[in-house]
């Protein structure tokens, strides 16, 4: 190879890339308002099982019978104009709105919305244990539902979850051939918006485009497209938000967040949501089983620091039930404060602290989330100081909870932290899945046992619909027992920090549909 | 020649074949239960059953390696647990981004590493060789995704010359949509004759393959000095000088060739390493190669995927080999005779 | 006939030593730089103003302070002095290189040379063994280590090194190989040199240019493994201070907070620079043919 030729290929090279350099980018139309999210967006297309991240795209695809408004606390109408129920909460009826017709064509009518909901509870994957209150379905016309419940529960909270209560074309496909048919990339809702394409793997995961036969119509001025951008790199994600690129910003970090604030083309949101960093102690095995050390952990957690070290992005948590939602309280009899000197009196009384025996804990916390990692840092960074050694066992979340619900209780952990929010807007879906009695352990990872809770919890979720009231003291009073036994710690409640272009109107951060952008109700700039 | 040729294929299908069963043992040490990874949180003891049955999990061990092996040989390498997909068109799908991405590093890395090596040597002492050992240390020893970011903030955020993410500019996709066949974009729009997306694609590629060049072509130009000055001290240099060649011609013919021996060992290892190390650069330019994609596998621990990887890149690997191995027989008949 | 046999390869006397310095004052530099950064671990404990930083002391209400007199480099998102962390840094980064590369060597080397002089099925046998380990990407290797041992520094080091050896095994064959075929070897066989013999002072110190000038671009190269490692979980967890894990944790505030990600990044950047300067310099002064020469 002679240096000549070595030159005259350089040259040829540097001569294509200024002539690509030069091949531009094209900015984005107007109309499409774009999401960009950090990762993979469709796991799963089946509305019937759908229990992940695709939910920011289903919601804009799907509807379900009722939505909940968070400025009332009330289920309102979506695909039901009206709905009810009898004095004891145990027969529903839902009216459903005219003239609504589905992706694949059909109308909406009851025996599609029965059918719908059937098929997603015969197959009871994610969220859809929510209907199983639920003992029949009838269709006293093409315009009713009745649901007939085993018990009486909140159906027109449940028929507003996020998950497993989309209404779709059950007939979209053959049924054994359905679930195939949506994970090609289908959708048979009746939303505001349906499937453009779909680029799996790709930045531009996901485009859809605007139904023209929506039920709500498009007089006003709309966005006509919403893109789905997955963008790993938080760092790319802001480049991409101040270049106008992409118009929403799911999550930043808080300090690039932060940075935004001074920016003339970008606004910035900040709103309560209802997910809260829970730290599950073991109740029954280990040396956690001891209800001392469990409180004095409780008093150990520098709640300050931890909440000043969040930067913004979280606030503090009393109870488990998060604020917003209802049945959650400000302050409760026996809430725990950081009182270091309680804590070691504590531990000292049970043979450990400083000066006595060495208390070695494990902890297991999930990848990816980078304030679990915050929280356990300082957690044992706090514990350190009493002779506390907490190992921390960072892990994929199948590993995590596979570890939890071993069969051999000397392979699980001590203290498992993961994040929890509820399916629908009731505090029962903490009390439900976390701390119920469970013959085999699914997520009640403090493996807490205590029928007298199981027994108001019950009764909790019996008076949600027909005496609110009633439930709000239920909740107050399992709080108090769950503070008192010292199951959990509720380290805090994140808050949303979104960036979104400027001149975009009618943005609610809605706690109920996490990280879900309505780009129908959305204004574009004008 | 030929002989040469069939051995040394042989041999690498031996070393596949090693792979593959170390793998194997490998795959079943890591812990996690694949069937509850696979139906999700909310599923019944029944559906449990039922996935254990369809991962082929309830079978013992040898079996296990028997149909892993079988269904490699038939194109089966099993469903990846977080994508649920077939592990084989997972990776149709996304090695060639990361084929063509290292490939044109390498090729750049080759092209300045060779070059900076051979200035560097012959002005051996002089400001130039300073620079490019200084350059090339830089190379070898910044973190990549920390090159990338300058990139980024610097093309992008500044000059706004250079794209910052992606394969290429997403707007095409409505105005000149790009059919797809081998999942390289540069590859498919110059088959497919779309030039806006070929432009686009070279774009896209400048900065990702900077990044990616950046440790080979340190590599490779601090090898090339070296072995060049250690090929000028041997004696048939002495005697070409001797006879009066030019220096130039010196160091072209007589002392580049045997020096691209390491060289050319190392480009290959270097090749399929960076098919999988990539996964921070991939994270950072949104690029849907075989790194990010590994790196997701390992963190969902979906070992279907995992193994899919390994053997891939073994794959290549033992075919790079096969090419280093002619290429040298080819520049220094020494080997060949051995 | 006996000058055509002599060893090419005659360690230089003391006195020339300060010469090669004093011709190739960069030597000098960088011996001076890896030096500082040797005493600098050895005596982190002593220098650094924060020492429990290094440890489980967190400091949640002086989280992401930039540079002052108080913290040299700043402190990190839980309040940990960044300059104690980097002094504590060079401890366990400078230790996992040492002990990778020189491992690497001392296993690599010896199955190279014997491969690329022996030949025949010694070669093939050998060469297949490393193939094999090569063809494994070092994630796979470290996840299986991690999964059954723990993730840890140590693990780590393990994992690398078991996938970094081969690279020198495969450099040590191909120029065992070419060395082997050179006249003066040939003559040794001739006459009647043991094979070990031969390979031990003939082969050995001339198939050692290549490997020297990789172990000094490695340095930087194994700190960085290590780090795509512990991004991925698989390597130093915190609170252990090592350079990668802390470019790693600063990488998503490169542009909020540079600090993070700037000082243990050029830690790491200095430290390469260092050892792969000395290692120009070291191979100078064991190979005489490429010592300073007018062209």
């Amino acid at each position: 190879m002679r240096l000549p030729r070595l030159a005259s290929v350089a040259a040829g090279a540097a001569l294509l890339a200024a002539l690509a350099v030069r091949a531009g980018t094209a900015a984005t139309p107007t109309q499409t308002f774009v999401y960009a999210t950090p990762t993979q967006v469709m796991v799963g297309w089946d509305p019937a099982t759908s229990y992940s991240n695709e939910i920011i795209a289903m919601s804009n695809v799907y509807e379900t019978l009722t939505h909940y408004d968070p400025v009332t606390k009330r289920a309102k109408p979506a695909l039901a104009t009206r709905f009810s129920s009898n004095k004891e909460g145990t027969a529903w009826t839902f009216v459903l709105r005219r003239g609504v017709t589905f992706h694949t064509g059909r109308p909406l009518t009851a025996q599609a919305a029965k059918a719908a909901i059937e098929r997603t509870m015969k197959l009871h994957q994610g969220a859809a244990y929510v209907w199983d209150s639920v003992k029949s379905i009838s269709t006293p016309n093409a315009s009713t539902l009745v649901f007939h419940l085993k018990y009486a529960a909140p159906l027109d909270l449940i028929a507003a979850a996020d998950y497993a209560a989309y209404i779709y074309d059950v007939h979209a496909a053959p049924a054994s051939k359905l679930a195939a048919w949506f994970n090609q990339g289908r959708d048979a809702g009746t939303g505001p918006f349906t499937v453009d394409f779909w680029h799996k793997g790709q930045e531009v995961e996901l485009r859809l485009k605007a139904y023209p036969r929506y039920w709500a119509g498009w007089t006003e001025p709309h966005y006509r497209a919403i893109e789905y951008w997955v963008v790993p790199s938080v760092t790319t994600m802001a480049q991409l938000a101040r270049a106008g690129n992409v118009t929403f910003t799911e999550q930043l970090n808080p300090q690039l967040w932060e940075s935004f604030k001074s920016s003339t083309s970008v606004s910035t949101t900040s709103s309560p949501s209802w997910q809260n960093l829970l730290a599950l102690l073991n109740t029954k095995s280990g040396p956690l089983a001891d209800r001392r050390i469990r409180q004095a952990i409780s008093y150990a957690v520098d709640y300050k620091g931890l909440i000043a070290a969040m930067t913004g992005s979280a606030t503090r948590q009393i109870g488990v039930v998060p604020p917003g939602l209802w049945g959650h309280f400000d302050s409760l009899p026996g809430q725990y404060d950081t009182n270091p000197s309680k804590a070691k009196a504590l531990l000292q009384a049970a043979g450990y602290g400083p000066g006595g025996k060495k208390l070695t804990l494990t902890l297991t916390n999930t990848q990816g989330v980078a304030y679990e990692e915050l929280f356990a840092t300082l957690l044992k960074s706090n514990l350190a100081a009493l002779n506390v050694d907490l190992r921390i066992r960072t892990m994929a979340w199948p590993t995590q909870w596979a570890k939890a619900k071993s069969s051999d209780p000397a392979q699980r952990q001590d203290i498992f932290l993961f994040v929890w929010w509820p399916d629908y807007a009731d505090p029962y879906s903490w009390f439900v899945n976390l701390f119920k009695t469970e013959k085999q352990p699914f997520y009640n990872l403090a493996y807490y046992s205590n029928p007298k809770l199981d027994a108001l919890m019950r009764q909790a979720e019996r008076s949600a619909a027909s005496q609110r009231d009633k439930a709000v003291q239920l909740y107050k009073t399992m709080q108090s027992m769950l503070l008192h036994d010292a199951p959990v710690i509720p380290a805090f409640v994140t808050v949303y920090q979104r960036t979104l272009a400027k001149g975009v109107s009618g943005y609610v951060d809605n706690p109920a549909y996490p990280n879900v952008v309505y780009a129908y109700d959305l204004r574009p700039p004008a | 020649m030929t002989y040469f040729f069939a051995r040394r294929v042989g041999l690498g299908l031996l070393v596949v074949a090693g792979v593959v069963v170390l793998t194997f043992v490998i795959a079943r040490v890591i812990p996690g239960d694949p069937a509850s990874s696979w139906v999700g949180p909310h599923a019944s003891a029944a559906q449990l059953r039922d996935a254990r049955h369809t991962l082929g999990l309830d079978r013992p061990l040898p079996i296990q390696l028997w149909r892993f092996v079988r269904g490699v040989l038939d194109g089966d390498w099993g469903m990846s647990i977080h994508t649920h997909q077939p592990v084989l068109s997972d990776l149709a799908t996304r090695a060639p981004a990361s084929l063509e991405l290292v490939t044109a590093a390498l090729l750049l890395a080759l092209a300045l590493g060779i070059l900076a090596g051979l200035v560097a040597a012959r002005w051996r002492g002089r400001p130039l060789d300073v620079l490019v050992r200084l350059t090339s240390v830089f190379g070898v020893s910044m973190p990549s995704f920390w090159f990338a970011l300058i990139l980024q903030l610097v093309f992008f955020q500044t000059l706004h010359a250079l794209p910052v993410s992606g394969e290429y500019d997403p707007a095409l996709d409505t105005t000149h949509p790009l059919a797809v066949h081998t999942h390289a974009p540069l590859l498919d729009a110059l088959v497919t004759a779309n030039w806006p997306v070929l432009g686009s694609a070279v774009s896209h590629l400048i900065l990702p393959m900077l990044v990616v060049a950046a440790y080979p072509g340190g590599v490779i130009a601090r090898m090339v000095r070296a072995s060049v000055l250690d090929t000028l001290g041997e004696e048939h240099v002495r005697m070409v000088r001797a006879l009066g060649f030019h220096e130039r011609t010196v160091f072209a013919r007589f002392a580049l060739k045997p020096s691209l021996n390491p060289v050319i060992s190392v480009t290959a290892l270097v090749f399929a390493y960076s098919l999988t190390n990539t996964f921070l650069v991939e994270a950072i330019f949104d690029w849907p190669g075989l790194g990010s994609y590994a790196a997701d596998a390992i963190q969902s621990l979906d070992t279907p995927a995992i193994v899919g990887v390994t053997l891939f890149v073994a794959l290549v690997y033992v075919a790079a080999n096969l090419a280093v191995d002619l290429a040298q027989a080819v520049l220094d008949p020494r080997i060949r005779l051995r | 006939m006996t000058e055509l046999v002599t060893s090419e390869v005659r360690l230089m006397p003391t006195s020339s030593l300060l010469r090669t310095v004093r011709a190739n004052p960069l030597l000098g530099v960088a011996a001076a730089l890896g030096l500082t950064l040797v005493l600098l671990a050895l005596l982190a404990p002593v220098l650094a103003p924060h020492p429990g930083d290094a440890g489980t002391a967190t400091h949640p209400l002086d989280t992401f302070l930039p540079p002052s007199a108080d913290h040299l480099f700043g402190t990190d998102p839980v309040g940990r002095d960044m300059f104690t962390r980097v002094l504590y840094g060079a401890r366990v980064s400078l230790a996992v290189s040492a002990v990778v590369i020189s491992l690497s060597i001392l296993i690599g080397l010896p199955v190279g040379v014997v491969a690329g002089t022996l030949g025949g099925i010694a070669d093939t046998v050998l060469m297949r063994i490393t193939d094999i380990f090569l063809a494994f990407p070092a994630l796979l290797l470290a996840l299986a280590l991690v999964a059954v041992l723990g993730p840890s520094v140590t693990n780590a080091t393990i994992a690398i090194t078991i996938t970094w050896w081969p690279w020198y095994a495969r450099l040590a064959r191909g120029q065992a190989a070419s060395v082997a075929g050179r006249p003066f070897v040939v003559a040794c066989r001739v006459l009647g040199l043991s094979p070990a013999r031969t390979i031990i002072r003939h082969v050995l110190p001339n198939s050692l240019t290549p490997v020297i000038v990789q172990a000094s671009a490695d340095v930087g190269g194994v700190i960085l493994t290590s780090a795509a490692l512990s991004f991925l979980g698989l390597g130093a967890q915190d609170p252990t201070p090592e350079w990668g894990l802390m470019v790693n944790q600063g990488q998503a505030y490169l542009t909020t907070q540079w600090w993070l990600v700037t000082f243990p990044g050029s830690a790491i950047l200095i430290t390469a620079l260092a050892f792969n300067l000395l290692g120009d310099g070291l191979r100078d002064m064991l190979d005489p043919r490429t010592r300073a020469r007018q062209p």
